[in-house]
């Protein structure tokens, strides 16, 4: 096996330095080196979604980078949305579970991180740039319908909690 | 004394329900968005194992020599097994019909791409897979059966030897005077369909953890299990085990829709634990091998199937002629996909004459598994596309043929020639609202417009009868035993008042612990986050199956509904007891548990629960210092099949109509869906948001199935589908948002009224759409009688002339 090599990786807000081998998957550091489970794997070759986390604020396939590769980078995960101190869901997380956007809730870690990254960059977005952000998740139980409101009622709630 | 299930809401001991109707918000989601739902490959233990899987490149070989030597030395290696293991130490599945099982992993010979051939067991799944690599296998290759033509000629290689012939079943009903009907009919109108395989594909693939305890000679399976008691049993038979001592641990799932659960890698992971002396080891599949081999391959069809009809429109006659694919064998009860049709082979007409000519034969394909509709949704495309031909034939419009044949409300409970009854129906109201909510006049104008402009604009009106509630008589014609589905839970009030509801099965999506609690919560008067549901080992809990044929909704709100309404009895006597009133003057009502003749003298649950838990001394006499109750439902009134497979099996009728409005893209051969409205009737809807949520992920997968998803085989039997660049699931581009509404006809015999829903969906949305394509390409004189309607294959109808000339 190759030598093990020395990362350092911040995710969610925390600092991890880890010896890995350089063909471990982020998705499986996150997963089984720091047992941060809310990142899914569906799919491994990038086409699904589940995995979708932030890298330096930038949505990215776990399953298609490596660990090495997130050396010196932040690294946001699902398990980064609730409130650290009081435990309350995040306005996307309460968006999906009000607007019934999910049903197994495998890809929902993925949906949610992307959407993340979509209220950030749009904050109120239109029916089509919704749809061109989640583009490139799947769901396999909802047919999108719920998924969509859901964004549309996070990003409401979050325009209309966010400072004037 | 016999329990009386509540048939409508306002038969619980509530005048005020607060959640049983309601869109409420699940009990599971809170979790799920948090991402700390242990689904299985979120769980390790300590010492475990992991396991790797070496699959067969060919579809059909004898393997002449296996070395794994050099692989049990690699690094981490702890344990490797191969068919030598596997033919000493366990036995083929069991079928239905019998004898057409495989081993977990190749004994002899291989069948299928992707038939497990050796596995490992190592500390890292990277260092197993790397050991795979240094097994050595020397094939000596058979040559394939690549389809039903091939399978059935004279002198075609026989896939197992055993049996001598690649047909696993050929039979023959007819029910009604079917030779009568279509003698007598002015019209005879036939087709022939090819629906080619598609699947399941949850977003998450299978998964378990197993360990096999040497010294008692047990087993316990963690995994991602949708029917847990009856893998237990499967397990029992495959491995050699008392089935006692198999304990099957269901985790929450992503997904299922049929095919979960996972038996060849359940006993490829407890084989090598055995091997490597109990050390917990675990399997996870990844993709590559689900879209391989993975359960849940599904309806590989050709059918020749006619309708024979009155000048009137009067349809009299559906004769089926149906050779379905089964793959390597019936592993994967993919057979019982060719029986469920019976439930409702007639859709949602009076026909009064049917026949179902049926042959079931195995190739080199991937063995096939349920998949969501387990069957129906070709056979409605089957029927429902001769109801458009006919229509077009005759220069009626579809959705008018369809009224003119419809059941009526005033004859049901209806019997249809294939046996089974409907409880319940008003398919006149639901077509009339789904006009009205498509407008579908004005979407007929549109088309209009569209073809005056040369546009291929069509439109699919589409009804089905979604058969709700399986029961295993259904499957009879298969050769599957049983009359009855059991499903359990218990009931337990605790000492301040809280319910706790223990089930057999867990999460999947479908919701159905929010269900059970909403209620319980309404039954006994409670708040919802009072109510927790529990999930229970098989070993110990309650006779149950879990998800599958749209029933899990119905069978745990009945099993919920029964165990309360023991726990009422109780509750009264202790109550009656201690207020020192006749047994029968005291009521549940709202809560509280009242005097009858004094209603200001109650006491809550929590008091009479307490009670019972602490002050023995003030029970009546024979009552159990126990606040809980266990109630096993199972649909009422079924009976055993006659020898034509007539029986009372599914126990709901629930029913749809669909409308779309597609357009064909000349030049890319791209259909792309403009309009969609639903309207449907699954009588009570327990959770709306829950029904709606399960329309439109079968609205999803129908367009799949209509549209994209295709598992693709070369002529020599490989597979090309091995991603998710081959396999195209419908991104949200690609599904409609959908327009719904429904009507409520309560099923009369279904608790609380409630029909199964999960499956009406994706048993309408593929006949709606390839009936619109055929709409929209009807003035050129052309049909596609295929699925998946992909852009290739319409293309290449459309350019068809011009590449000949």
């Amino acid at each position: 096996m190759a030598s093990k090599q020395r990362i350092e990786v911040r995710v969610n807000q925390t600092t991890y330095v880890r010896e890995v081998e350089p063909r471990l998957t982020l998705a499986d550091f996150l997963r089984h080196e720091l047992h941060l489970g809310g990142t899914h794997v569906g799919c491994e070759h990038g086409i699904c979604g589940a995995c979708t986390v932030l890298i330096d604020g930038n949505s990215a396939r776990a399953c298609l980078t490596l660990a090495v590769q997130a050396d010196g980078s932040e690294v946001t995960t699902v398990e980064s949305l609730r409130d650290r101190d009081t435990g309350a869901l995040h306005p996307i997380q309460q968006a999906f579970v009000d607007g019934h956007g999910l049903q197994c809730g495998f890809c929902t870690p993925g949906f949610m991180m992307t959407t993340l990254e979509l209220l950030r960059d749009i904050p109120d977005p239109s029916d089509e740039q919704i749809k061109e952000a989640l583009g490139g998740n799947l769901c396999r139980c909802t047919g999108y319908q719920s998924i969509l409101e859901s964004v549309k009622l996070a990003a409401q709630r979050m325009k209309s909690n966010a400072p004037a | 004394m016999a329990i009386e299930i509540p048939t409508l809401p306002d038969q619980m001991p509530n005048d005020t329900p607060r959640y049983v109707g309601k869109a409420v918000n699940r009990v599971e989601d809170p979790a799920l968005v948090s991402g700390t739902v242990q689904f299985i490959d979120n769980l390790s233990l300590p010492g475990m194992l992991h396991c790797a899987i070496l699959r067969s490149p060919h579809p059909h070989a004898r393997i002449l020599s296996i070395k794994v030597d050099a692989a049990l030395a690699a690094e981490g290696v702890a344990a490797v097994l191969t068919g030598e293991d596997v033919r000493r130490w366990t036995n083929p599945c069991f079928t239905a019909p019998e004898g057409w099982g495989n081993y977990c992993m190749a004994v002899d010979k291989v069948r299928f791409v992707g038939e497990p051939v050796v596995a490992i067991a190592a500390s890292s799944r990277y260092l197993a897979e790397d050991a795979l690599e240094l097994v050595e296998i020397e094939y000596e290759p058979l040559p394939p059966v690549a389809n039903p033509e091939q399978a059935m000629a004279p002198g075609a290689p026989v896939i197992f030897e055993e049996r001598g012939t690649n047909v696993i079943l050929s039979r023959t009903y007819t029910w009604g005077e079917l030779d009568r009907v279509f003698s007598e009919a002015d019209r005879v109108v036939s087709r022939r369909f090819r629906w080619n395989r598609v699947g399941a594909n949850p977003t998450e693939t299978f998964g378990c953890i197993c360990q096999w305890d040497l010294a008692d000679n047990s087993l316990t399976c963690h995994g991602a299990y949708q029917t847990p008691r009856f893998m237990a049993i499967g397990r029992a038979a495959c491995l050699n085990l008392p089935a006692n001592r198999i304990r099957i641990i269901t985790h929450p799932q992503g997904g299922g829709f049929g095919g979960k659960g996972g038996p060849r890698g359940t006993d490829i992971a407890a084989l090598l634990s055995r091997k490597a002396q109990g050390r917990p080891v675990k399997y996870i599949e990844d993709r590559m091998e689900y879209l391989l081999a993975g359960g849940g391959q599904s309806w590989d069809r050709y059918y020749d199937a006619a309708l024979a009809v009155k000048a009137d429109g009067t349809v009299t006659g559906f004769r089926v002629r149906l050779v379905d694919d089964q793959g390597a064998g019936a592993e994967g009860y993919g057979t019982i996909s060719a029986a469920k049709p019976l439930a409702a082979f007639t859709g949602n007409y009076r026909i009064e004459a049917a026949g179902y000519d049926l042959t079931l034969v195995a190739t080199n394909r991937a063995p096939t598994y349920p998949y969501r509709g387990y069957g129906p949704p070709p056979h409605n495309l089957v029927l429902e596309s001769l109801m458009d031909c006919t229509a077009r034939e005759l220069g009626i419009d579809p959705a008018e043929l369809r009224r003119r044949n419809y059941i009526r409300p005033e004859q049901f409970p209806y019997t249809v020639p294939s046996g089974n009854e409907y409880d319940s129906g008003n398919y006149e109201a639901v077509l009339d609202r789904v006009l009205e909510l498509a407008d579908y006049k004005a979407l007929r104008e549109r088309q209009a417009e569209a073809r005056a402009q040369g546009r291929l604009v069509g439109i699919g009106v589409v009804n089905t009868v979604e058969p709700g509630v399986f029961d295993w008589n259904a499957y009879a014609t298969v050769g599957v035993p049983g009359v009855g589905v059991p499903e359990g839970v218990k009931v337990a009030i605790d000492l301040f008042g809280n319910v706790t509801v223990a089930v057999g099965f867990n999460l999947q999506g479908q919701g159905q612990f929010t269900v059970a609690a909403q209620v319980a919560a309404d039954y006994f008067g409670i708040d919802m986050a009072q109510v927790r549901i529990a999930n229970t080992p098989s070993d110990v809990a309650l006779p149950h199956f879990g998800q599958g044929g749209s029933r899990l909704g119905v069978a745990v709100t009945g099993a919920t509904l029964g165990a309360c309404e023991k726990l009422r009895l109780i509750l009264c006597k202790v109550a009656a007891h201690v207020m020192q009133a006749p047994e029968d003057a005291v009521a549940l009502r709202n809560g509280r548990l009242h005097r009858v003749d004094a209603p200001a003298h109650s006491m809550s649950l929590a008091e009479v629960a307490g009670l019972m838990l602490s002050r023995t001394d003030l029970l009546p006499a024979g009552v159990e210092p126990c606040p809980e109750a266990t109630y096993v439902w199972a649909s009422p009134n079924r009976n055993a099949p006659d020898d034509q497979g007539r029986c009372r099996s599914y126990l709901t009728a629930a029913n749809a109509t669909h409308i779309a409005l597609v357009e064909v893209d000349r030049d890319t051969g791209r259909t792309h869906i403009l309009d969609y409205s639903i309207v449907d009737d699954c009588g009570t809807r327990l959770n709306p948001a829950n029904v709606e949520g399960q329309l439109q992920g079968g609205v999803a997968q129908g367009v799949g199935a209509a549209l994209y998803e295709e598992y693709v085989y070369d002529a020599d039997c490989q597979p090309l589908v091995s991603t998710f660049v081959d396999y195209l699931i419908p991104t949200i581009h690609e599904v409609p948002m959908t327009r719904k509404d429904h009507i409520v006809t309560p099923s009369p015999v279904a608790p609380l009224g409630a029909k199964g829903c999960g499956e009406g969906a994706i048993h309408t949305t593929p006949a709606t759409l390839l009936c619109a394509i055929n709409d929209a390409l009807a003035p050129l004189g052309k049909e596609l009688l295929e699925t998946p309607a992909s852009p290739h294959r319409l293309w290449k109808l459309l350019h068809e002339d011009v590449r000949r000339t």
